[in-house]
Formats: C-alpha cells, sequence, structure tokens
C-alpha cells in the first residue's frame, strides 16, 4: 500500500512551494495534496480541505499529514476526526518540521515503506542541525 | 558470506553541483537496495563528519560539493554490492539513477 502526503500550510504558496521542490525529488513516485491556506488567497489552514485531501489519500492507501505550524495542528486533528473510520486509520499526524520533513518523508515513501516508516523518517528530522 | 563483510571505496563527485538534493535523493533510494549499512563522509570538509546514506537530510548536512572527495564504507552481507553500485552512481554523474 502506497504512502501518500498531505501538506497543510497556512499559505498556499508556501505549500505549493514545498510540492515543487518534493516532486522534484519523488519523481511521480509518491502522491502529494495540498491543503494550505484561507478563502481568496488569505493566510488560515481549513480542517474541510484537510478532511478532503487526507481522504482522497487514504482511498488509495495510508497518508502522513504534514503541518507548518503547530497552529496548524488543531485544524488537522478536527480534519482527521470527520474522516470515515475506515479512512482514519491510515492517517498519521507528523510532528515533524514542515521542509525537512516533508522532505525525509517523501524520500522514505518513494522506497515503498510504509506509513509507520515514512512518519519515522519525517519525525527524525526534528533532530538534524543544517550546520554541522 | 559472512554479515562481517565491509567495503570501501573513495572517490570524488564531479557533478556540477555537487550532492545536492535530486542526486542525493537517487543516492538514497540505490543505497535502500541493499541491506548493507552504507555511511559516507565528506573527506574534504566538514571534518570527518558521517551521514547515513539512507537519509537524505544527513546526506545534504555534508555539504558536498563539485570536486569534493568522499568516502563510502559499507557493513554488511552485501557490502561490496552495495559500494560499487553506489560509486558507479556518483561516477556516471548521477545518470543511472
Amino acid at each position: 500500500m502506497s504512502v501518500g502526503l498531505v501538506l497543510v500550510s497556512h499559505s498556499a504558496r508556501l505549500a505549493e512551494g514545498l510540492h515543487e521542490l518534493l516532486e522534484q525529488l519523488a519523481q511521480d513516485r509518491v502522491p502529494i495534496a495540498l491543503a494550505a491556506g484561507g478563502p481568496d488567497g488569505t493566510l488560515g489552514t481549513n480542517a474541510l480541505a484537510i478532511a478532503e485531501a487526507a481522504g482522497a489519500l487514504a482511498g488509495a492507501g495510508e497518508v502522513v499529514v504534514l503541518v507548518d505550524l503547530g497552529s496548524a495542528v488543531l485544524s488537522a486533528e478536527m480534519a482527521l476526526e470527520q474522516l470515515e473510520p475506515a479512512l482514519r486509520e491510515r492517517v498519521r499526524l507528523a510532528d515533524a518540521p514542515f521542509v525537512e520533513g516533508a522532505v525525509a518523508a517523501v524520500v522514505e515513501a518513494s522506497l515503498g515503506s510504509d506509513a509507520a516508516a515514512v512518519l519515522a523518517a519525517a519525525e527524525a528530522a526534528r533532530g538534524q542541525g543544517k550546520l554541522s | 558470506m559472512s554479515g562481517e563483510a565491509r567495503a570501501s571505496v573513495e572517490l570524488a563527485v564531479e557533478h556540477e553541483h555537487g550532492l545536492h538534493l535530486r542526486p542525493a535523493a537517487d543516492f538514497v533510494r540505490l543505497a535502500a537496495r541493499y541491506r548493507a549499512g552504507v555511511r559516507v563522509v565528506n573527506l574534504t570538509r566538514g571534518g570527518g563528519r558521517e551521514a547515513n546514506a539512507r537519509s537524505l537530510l544527513e546526506l545534504t548536512a555534508l555539504g558536498i560539493d563539485s570536486g569534493h572527495r568522499i568516502r563510502l564504507t559499507a557493513s554488511g552481507e552485501d557490502a561490496d554490492e552495495a559500494v560499487r553500485a553506489l560509486a558507479d552512481l556518483v561516477r556516471s554523474n548521477f545518470q543511472a539513477g
């Protein structure tokens, strides 16, 4: 079962830029959905949009959700509660930095790993320094 | 034959951007095909810091630039094959991944 990623961001452009980067790395091996920004280009997160993105990917496999900032966690948790139990159990919320976590996750997912391994790769990025 | 097999090679990275994100992702995916654990060291910069070849973030943090020399060290039953395949990928300028 493949693992897809949902990118949850307050900014549509932030998520789109990360999506562009991830596509270069994954080369079409990993399904990616975005739930980012508020209505009319405003900043914000939307539980319904997150639920739709996660639900669509969960129909085809497991899902790991990455959020940009802590305040998106509440929206993501609300979104997951809205999913049917059969879909909900396939979706994991990552406690990981948005960029590094997503990069680590997409590479792990591109190997065909399961959601637990993808989640672990994303969360391991928390301890990875940029300078030495 | 034994789980203790080790293999190592030193080589230069000639890719014009070094081991940047996309080639590094190909490198990680190739390393994941082998049972052997593979470590990468940047011999030119970074004071001998090591990265796990299976971690894109660790690899990119080595700052491997064009012309830098690296050492690949594998341990595990298919260590020889792993080192050879990864060295071939680097020498091919990441065309084979």
